[in-house]
C-alpha cells in the first residue's frame, strides 16, 4: 500500500518536475495551469501567427516587453498593473479579452493572477525536460512488477480503480504480435507450439522468432516510408518514374538487422558525409532525395530546389522531433517558442547540396545488383568553393531574400555542443543524449504502431499545441529504454511485446468501460482495423498466393483499367506476372498522382509530403475494396480451394470450422461454423440447376470472402 | 468559444464513445445534437488536434452552416490547362488594334514566363464579342449558348493567382496551397457540412478528356483531413466506383445473402465487445451494399428524356463532358455537396494544330458550351439553380501576348498569364446578370476589384454558409484554412447577389 502511494505520488511529481520542493511544486503547478490558459485562449491571435497589437505571448521576453500604448502585458511580481490583467477583468465586453469566446473564469483569473505575482516564470515544455530515467514504482501485483511498463500501467489502472485485466487466449495473442511484428499472420507451428506451452519462457521464444522473420523489416519499413515520401515517380505535373527502390531495400534491411537508430539516423540525413561512406551509407541518404522533382516545362529549377530543400528541413524536424516547423517559414510558430529565422537556420544544414531540380534528378549513385545496375538518386555535398549562402525568405517567398544565416538549431531546444554546422553535425545534434526528445519521439511512434494510438497522440506535434502524454512516467521509461538499449529499436519492440501489458485480453471489464472508456490507461488490448498493406497481405497469406521474395524493382498487382491517366506521358500500369502479382504490398508500384486505388481506400497516402500518422477512417469504400477489389476475390477463390483440398470429404460444419480457424487463428464456437455451413448450404441451393450441380469452388469461394470480411479478421485484436 | 469542426469532431467521437459504452439511451442523434449545443469546448484547446483515431460516427453526418447559405451545394467546373480568357470573355478592341506589334516594355519588366522566351508579340483575338440578355453581357462568339444564359452569369474577369504552371496553380485553385498536402475544396466542404446523399459519397469528381489534372488526384484530395472527406472519382466507363460491382458469379442476392452471414458472424463474435468503432466499420458494409445499387442508378443517364439528352448533347454510355454535366445535375438532385468536373485539354499554346486557338480552343468550346448551357437551364427548370453554385473556370489566364514557342509562327497560342483570368459563377445566391472587376486596355493586369483565389474561395464558402476563418483543422500545430493561415482572404459581396 505504502508503495503504491509512492508511485502515485511519483505520477504527479513527474508531472510537475523538476522542482523538489513543497511551494516550489506549488508554484510550478500554477504555471503550467497559466501556460494551458495562455495556449488555449491567447496565442491564437498574440502569439507568432498573428502578433495582434504586437503582442506576442508566447514567449516571456516578448510578453514583458514595453508597449507604446500601455503597460506591458506582463510585469513579473505586480498582476495588478499587468495589461493582461486587466484586459481579462474590464468591465467593456468590447476590450474584455479573450476577444473571441466567454471570458476566462474567475478560477482562471485567479490562476494568471497568481503566476504573475509569482513572478510569471514560463514553464519549461514537458517534451524538452530531460527524461526521467527511474524504474516506476512497484507493481500492486507481483505478476505486474517485473516489466516497467507493466509498473506503471497497473499502477494507474489500480490507482483509478480498475481490475487488472487477465491475459488473452494463447492463438489469439500469437496472432497480434505476427501482425504487429511481421504485418502477416503466424505459421501454424508457431501457433501450435505456444498454445501446447503457453509458458512465458515460451511466449519469448514466439516473440524472439517473428523479430527474426524477414517480414519483420517489411512491416516495420512501411512507417519510415510514409515518413520518407517514398514513391515510385517524382511528383508533379509529368510524375515520371524514377529508380529509387534501391533505398526501400535498406530500409528494410536496416530494420532487419536492427542497426541502432542513431547510426540509422546518421547514415539517413547524413551517410555520404561520414567518413570512409559505403554505399550504403550513400543509399540511405536517398531518404532526402525522395523530395518531388518538377519536370514540367518553364518551371524555375532554383524555386523547386528550395522548395525540396524546405521539405527536408521540414521533414527532418516533423519525423525525428515531432515539431511541425512548416509553419515557420513564413512566420514566427504560432504557439512554440521558435522564431522565423530559426526556420531559415535549420534550413541551412540542407542547403549544401548538389541537387538543383534537374529533371535527370542528379546527383546519381551506380548501384550494381543481381539483374545488372541501377541508379539512385543521393544526397550530395557542394565543394566547399561552391558553397551557397542561406537567407531568411520575408514573408516565406523565396525571391524576398531577407538577412544571411549560419546553420543552428532553434534557441528552444538543447544547445548545439561541438557538432559540425553540416548535415552530420545535425544528425549528431538530434541524437545526443541531451536531446531529450528525438527518443521520446521515436519511443512513441513505436508505441503507436503497435498500440494503434501513441501515448503522445499527435505523433506530429510535441509541442505546445501538441495534445500531451496519456502517462508522462509511462512514456519517459519506455524512452529511457530505447536510449539504454544501444537505440535498438527491434530490443524495444521485444520488450514491449514481452510486457504483461501487451498480452492482455480485448475484452473489457465493466469497470474498464466506466472509467476507461477511450482506453487510454490500457485496460485492455486495443482492437483497431489493420493498416492497408497488412489487409492485402494477410488475405494473400491466409490464400496460400503470398508470394514472399524480398526486395528488387516495384511490382504491378491488379489495378482497375483506367486509373492512370497521366498528363503528357503515355506511361502505363502492366500487370505484373506469375509471383509480382502476389508480392507483399510494400513492392507494389507507388505512383504520387494516382497511388493504388485499392490501398488508398484502407487510409494509405500520396508520399508527396512526411505523413507521421495515417488516420483510419471507416467509409463504404473500403467495404467495396474487400467486397469486390479482385486481388481480394482472387484470394478468396484460393482460400476456398486451400479448404477444399485440406478437408477431403468433411461435412460443411467440418470444413466451415477449418476455414475460420485457419483465417482467425482461434477455435470457432459451433454456432459461428453453423451460420457458416447454412450460407455454403444456400449458395449452393441457389446455383443448383436440373442440369447441373453447383460448383463446390464457387459455393465455398463465398464462404471464405465472407470471412475474409469478417471485423475480426480486418482488426488486429 | 466556437468549437472548430475538428474540435467538434473530437468531442463527438469521445462523447459517442463515452454514450455507447455506457449503455446510454441516447442515439447517434442525440449525442450530436448534445455536442452541437454544447459545444464550450471544454478547457484546453490545445488538446485537440487531428480526430483521435477510428471514427465512432459517421463523418458525412449533416452539419449546421454557421449562417443562413445562399448554396446548399457547388458544382465546381474545371477547365483543367487554362482557358483564354482572350477569346471568350474579355474583350479588348485595343489588343485588336496593336495585334502583331512588340509588347510594351512595361509588361514585361520582371516578367517570368513558362515559355515565352525573347520580346513577344501582342495577340488580338480573332472572335467577334457581342452584348446578350437584358444584363448586356459582353461574351464572345465561339460560346453561343453560354451567351443565351448571359443573364445568369456573374463573370469575375478580376481573378488572380500567384502560381503559372498549372500543377501548383491548380493545387492553389483546390487546396489553398500551391504544394501537394493540402485539402481540397470539396473535401472542406463535406467535412464542414456533411452530405445530405446517404447512399453516394458527398464528393463527386467526374473527368473528361481522358487525363487527369495535371496535379493529379491531389486535387481532389483530402490532404490533412481525413481520407473520409477526399473526392470520389465516378467513371463513365468500368466501374462507376472504383470496385463497386460485384465480381462475376456474385448477384445481388448472392451478395445481399453473404452480408447477411457476415453481420450474423460478426455479431457473434464482436456481441460482448460494445465498441463503437467496431459497429460503426461493420456499419460501412449496409451502406456499400446500399452504394452498389445507388450508385449506378445514379450514373445512368440512359433513362433521361430525349430532350434533356439533346440539350446537353450527352450520349448514354459515352465518356464525355456532356455526360459529365448531366450526371453533375443527377447527383446535385440526390443531395450530392460537392461534384467537381475536370475537363482536360485547354492548355492552348499554339504549338500546334491540337493546341492552338483556331482549331483546339473552339473545338473545346464546341464540346463543353452547350452542357454547360444546358445545367444551368435543367437546374433552373428543377428548381435547384437556387440551392446550386456552380463555378466554371481554369487555374490562371492566358498572356495578352502570342507565345511562338521556338520562334515558330504556323499556330497562335498564349502562354500561362496568372495575373488576370476569368471564373464565371452561375446560381447558388452569385449575383447573376453582372460583371465582376476589370483589367487594362491589353487585358494584362487587374484595374479594378481583383479577386485573388482565396478571396474566390472564401466567397465560395460564404455562399454556403461558411465562414472561412471558422472553418478550420488543427494539423501539425498549425490551424489550417482552405483560404491559408493568414487571415487575409475576404469575401466579395459584390460577386453575391
Amino acid at each position: 500500500m505504502l508503495a503504491a502511494c509512492a508511485g502515485i505520488i511519483l505520477v504527479g511529481m513527474a508531472m510537475v518536475a523538476p522542482p523538489q520542493r513543497v511551494d516550489d511544486a506549488a508554484d510550478a503547478m500554477i504555471a503550467e495551469r497559466a501556460h494551458d490558459i495562455l495556449v488555449s485562449r491567447c496565442l491564437r491571435c498574440h502569439g507568432g501567427v498573428r502578433e495582434q497589437a504586437g503582442l506576442n505571448l508566447a514567449w516571456r521576453d516578448r510578453a514583458l516587453q514595453t508597449r507604446t500604448k500601455g503597460p506591458p502585458a506582463i510585469i513579473p511580481g505586480n498582476a495588478a498593473a499587468s495589461a493582461l490583467l486587466t484586459r481579462v477583468l474590464h468591465d467593456d465586453p468590447e476590450l474584455r479579452m479573450p476577444a473571441e469566446g466567454p471570458a476566462l473564469s474567475a478560477d482562471e483569473v485567479a490562476t494568471l493572477r497568481a503566476w504573475i505575482d509569482a513572478g510569471a516564470v514560463y514553464p519549461v515544455l514537458w517534451s524538452l525536460r530531460p527524461i526521467e530515467e527511474q524504474m516506476p514504482a512497484p507493481a500492486p501485483e507481483s505478476l505486474w512488477n517485473t516489466h516497467g511498463i507493466d509498473r506503471a500501467v497497473s499502477l494507474r489502472l489500480a490507482s483509478a480503480g480498475i481490475p487488472l485485466p487477465s491475459e488473452a487466449a494463447p492463438e489469439s495473442l500469437v496472432r497480434r504480435a505476427a501482425l504487429d511484428i511481421t504485418g502477416l499472420p503466424p505459421d501454424a507451428a508457431l501457433v501450435s507450439a505456444y498454445v501446447a506451452d503457453p509458458s512465458p519462457a515460451q511466449w519469448e521464444r514466439t516473440v524472439d522468432a517473428l523479430l527474426a522473420s524477414p517480414a519483420f523489416g517489411e512491416r516495420w519499413a512501411r512507417v519510415w516510408l510514409d515518413l520518407a515520401r517514398y514513391a515510385d515517380t517524382k511528383g508533379y505535373e509529368k510524375d515520371a518514374r524514377r529508380d529509387v527502390w534501391r533505398f526501400r531495400d535498406w530500409l528494410i534491411d536496416a530494420w532487419n538487422s536492427d542497426m541502432p537508430y542513431d547510426q540509422f539516423t546518421e547514415r539517413v540525413i547524413a551517410g555520404d558525409l561520414l567518413p570512409g561512406a559505403t554505399e550504403n551509407d550513400r543509399i540511405a541518404t536517398t531518404f532526402h532525395r525522395l523530395t518531388l522533382t518538377n519536370d514540367e516545362g518553364g518551371t524555375d529549377n532554383e524555386e523547386f530546389r528550395v522548395a525540396a530543400v524546405m521539405d527536408r528541413s521540414v521533414t527532418t524536424w516533423l519525423a525525428w522531433m515531432g515539431t511541425s516547423m512548416q509553419c515557420v517559414q513564413c512566420h514566427a510558430h504560432p504557439y512554440d517558442t521558435i522564431d522565423h529565422r530559426d526556420y531559415y537556420a535549420a534550413l541551412a544544414y540542407f542547403n549544401q547540396t548538389a541537387d538543383a531540380d534537374r529533371d535527370d534528378d542528379s546527383p546519381l549513385l551506380h548501384v550494381a545488383w543481381e539483374r545488372g545496375t541501377t541508379t539512385v538518386p543521393v544526397m550530395q555535398e557542394l565543394p566547399a568553393s561552391e558553397q551557397r549562402a542561406t537567407n531568411v525568405f520575408t514573408r516565406g517567398n523565396w525571391r524576398a531574400l531577407g538577412d544571411a544565416v549560419a546553420p543552428s538549431t532553434p534557441a528552444c531546444f538543447p544547445p548545439q555542443g561541438t557538432q559540425r554546422s553540416d548535415r552530420l553535425g545535425l544528425a549528431q545534434w538530434i541524437m545526443d543524449p541531451a536531446n531529450p526528445r528525438a527518443a521520446r519521439v521515436e519511443a512513441n511512434r513505436i508505441w503507436e504502431t503497435i498500440f494503434g494510438r501513441g501515448l503522445v497522440e499527435t505523433l506530429e506535434d510535441f509541442g505546445e499545441a501538441g495534445t500531451r502524454p496519456s502517462d508522462v512516467v509511462l512514456l519517459d521509461f519506455v524512452a529511457s529504454r530505447l536510449q539504454k538499449l544501444g537505440w535498438s529499436r527491434k530490443a524495444l519492440i521485444g520488450e514491449i511485446v514481452k510486457s504483461r501489458t501487451y498480452r492482455v485480453s480485448a475484452q473489457p471489464s465493466d469497470a474498464a468501460l466506466r472509467i476507461d472508456p477511450d482506453n487510454r490507461m490500457m485496460s485492455r488490448a486495443p482492437r483497431f482495423r489493420l493498416e492497408a498493406e497488412a489487409i492485402r497481405d494477410q488475405s494473400l497469406a491466409v490464400a496460400g498466393l503470398l508470394d514472399r521474395t524480398m526486395h528488387g524493382p516495384p511490382v504491378f498487382p491488379h489495378q482497375p483499367d483506367g486509373t492512370w491517366m497521366v498528363v503528357y506521358s503515355g506511361d502505363g500500369w502492366t500487370t505484373s506476372e506469375g509471383g509480382d502479382r502476389y508480392r507483399r504490398a510494400i513492392y507494389t508500384f507507388w505512383r504520387r498522382s494516382s497511388p493504388h486505388p485499392s490501398l488508398m481506400n484502407f487510409d494509405a497516402v500520396s508520399r508527396e509530403t512526411c505523413t507521421v500518422r495515417r488516420i483510419r477512417t471507416n467509409t463504404p469504400l473500403a467495404a467495396l475494396a474487400a467486397m469486390n477489389d479482385p486481388t481480394f476475390v482472387e484470394a478468396a477463390a484460393a482460400f476456398a480451394q486451400r479448404a477444399i483440398n485440406a478437408t477431403p470429404g468433411a461435412s460443411d460444419t467440418e470444413r466451415a470450422r477449418w476455414m475460420l480457424s485457419a483465417a482467425l487463428v482461434r477455435t470457432p464456437r459451433h454456432e459461428e461454423c453453423a451460420r457458416l455451413a447454412q450460407l455454403v448450404a444456400g449458395e449452393r441451393a441457389a446455383a443448383t440447376t436440373a442440369t447441373q450441380p453447383a460448383s463446390e469452388l464457387s459455393v465455398w469461394s463465398a464462404a471464405a470472402a465472407t470471412i475474409m470480411n469478417l471485423d475480426e479478421f480486418l482488426s488486429r485484436t | 468559444m466556437v468549437a472548430t469542426p475538428a474540435e467538434y469532431m473530437a468531442e463527438l467521437q469521445a462523447m459517442t464513445r463515452r454514450q455507447f459504452l455506457g449503455n446510454s439511451a441516447w442515439g447517434i442523434g442525440g449525442v450530436a445534437l448534445a455536442a452541437m449545443l454544447g459545444s464550450e469546448k471544454s478547457a484546453h484547446a490545445n488538446t485537440v488536434s487531428l480526430p483521435p483515431a477510428g471514427s465512432a460516427i459517421d463523418p458525412l453526418m449533416v452539419r449546421a452552416p454557421h449562417f443562413a447559405a445562399r448554396a446548399k451545394r457547388v458544382i465546381f467546373i474545371h477547365l483543367a490547362g487554362a482557358p483564354s480568357q482572350h477569346e471568350l470573355f474579355d474583350w479588348k478592341p485595343a489588343l485588336v488594334r496593336h495585334h502583331g506589334q512588340p509588347c510594351p516594355d512595361e509588361l514585361l519588366k520582371g516578367e517570368h514566363f513558362a515559355f515565352i522566351k525573347g520580346h513577344p508579340t501582342l495577340l488580338g483575338t480573332p472572335y467577334k464579342f457581342a452584348r446578350h440578355g437584358r444584363s448586356g453581357q459582353e461574351l464572345s462568339e465561339l460560346i453561343p449558348h453560354l451567351a443565351s444564359v448571359a443573364d445568369d452569369l456573374c463573370i469575375v474577369k478580376s481573378c488572380t493567382t500567384d502560381q503559372f504552371n498549372h500543377a501548383p496553380a491548380q493545387l492553389l485553385l483546390h487546396t489553398g496551397d500551391p504544394r501537394f498536402g493540402g485539402a481540397s475544396m470539396g473535401s472542406w466542404l463535406t467535412y464542414g457540412l456533411g452530405s445530405e446523399a446517404s447512399e453516394l459519397p458527398g464528393f463527386v469528381v467526374l473527368v473528361s478528356g481522358d487525363k487527369t489534372p495535371d496535379a493529379g488526384k491531389s486535387v481532389w484530395g483530402s490532404g490533412f483531413l481525413p481520407g473520409a472527406f477526399q473526392g470520389v472519382q465516378c467513371r463513365a466507363s468500368g466501374d462507376p466506383v472504383l470496385y463497386v460491382k460485384n465480381p462475376e458469379g456474385v448477384d445481388r442476392a448472392a451478395r445481399r445473402r453473404m452480408l447477411d452471414a457476415l453481420q450474423d458472424l460478426n455479431s457473434m463474435a464482436v456481441a460482448s465487445a460494445a465498441d463503437p468503432e467496431t459497429d460503426a466499420r461493420i456499419a460501412q458494409y449496409e451502406l456499400a451494399f446500399r452504394m452498389q445499387a445507388s450508385v449506378p442508378d445514379a450514373m445512368d443517364i440512359s433513362h433521361e428524356d430525349a430532350a434533356t439528352l439533346e440539350a446537353y448533347g450527352a450520349t448514354p454510355g459515352k465518356a464525355s463532358f456532356a455526360n459529365n454535366c448531366l450526371l453533375a445535375r443527377r447527383l446535385s438532385e440526390r443531395g450530392v455537396r460537392f461534384v467537381q468536373l475536370f475537363d482536360w485539354g485547354w492548355d492552348a499554346h499554339g504549338t500546334s494544330a491540337t493546341d492552338d486557338i483556331l482549331t483546339q480552343l473552339p473545338k473545346k468550346c464546341q464540346e463543353s458550351d452547350r452542357p454547360v448551357a444546358a445545367l444551368i437551364n435543367d437546374l433552373r427548370q428543377r428548381g435547384l439553380l437556387d440551392e446550386t453554385l456552380i463555378v466554371w473556370g481554369g487555374e490562371f489566364g492566358r498572356t495578352p501576348m502570342a507565345e511562338f514557342r521556338d520562334g515558330k509562327k504556323d499556330f497562335f497560342g498564349r502562354d500561362h498569364h496568372p495575373h488576370c483570368f476569368t471564373v464565371l459563377l452561375a446560381g447558388g445566391g452569385c449575383n447573376a446578370g453582372t460583371t465582376y472587376g476589370e483589367t487594362d486596355d491589353l487585358g494584362c493586369r487587374v484595374v479594378r476589384d481583383p479577386v485573388p483565389v482565396k478571396d474566390l474561395q472564401a466567397t465560395i464558402l460564404h455562399l454556403l454558409g461558411l465562414d472561412h476563418r471558422r472553418l478550420a483543422y488543427r494539423h501539425a500545430g498549425l490551424e489550417r484554412h482552405l483560404t491559408g493561415v493568414t487571415p487575409d482572404a475576404r469575401v466579395h459581396s459584390g460577386l453575391i447577389a
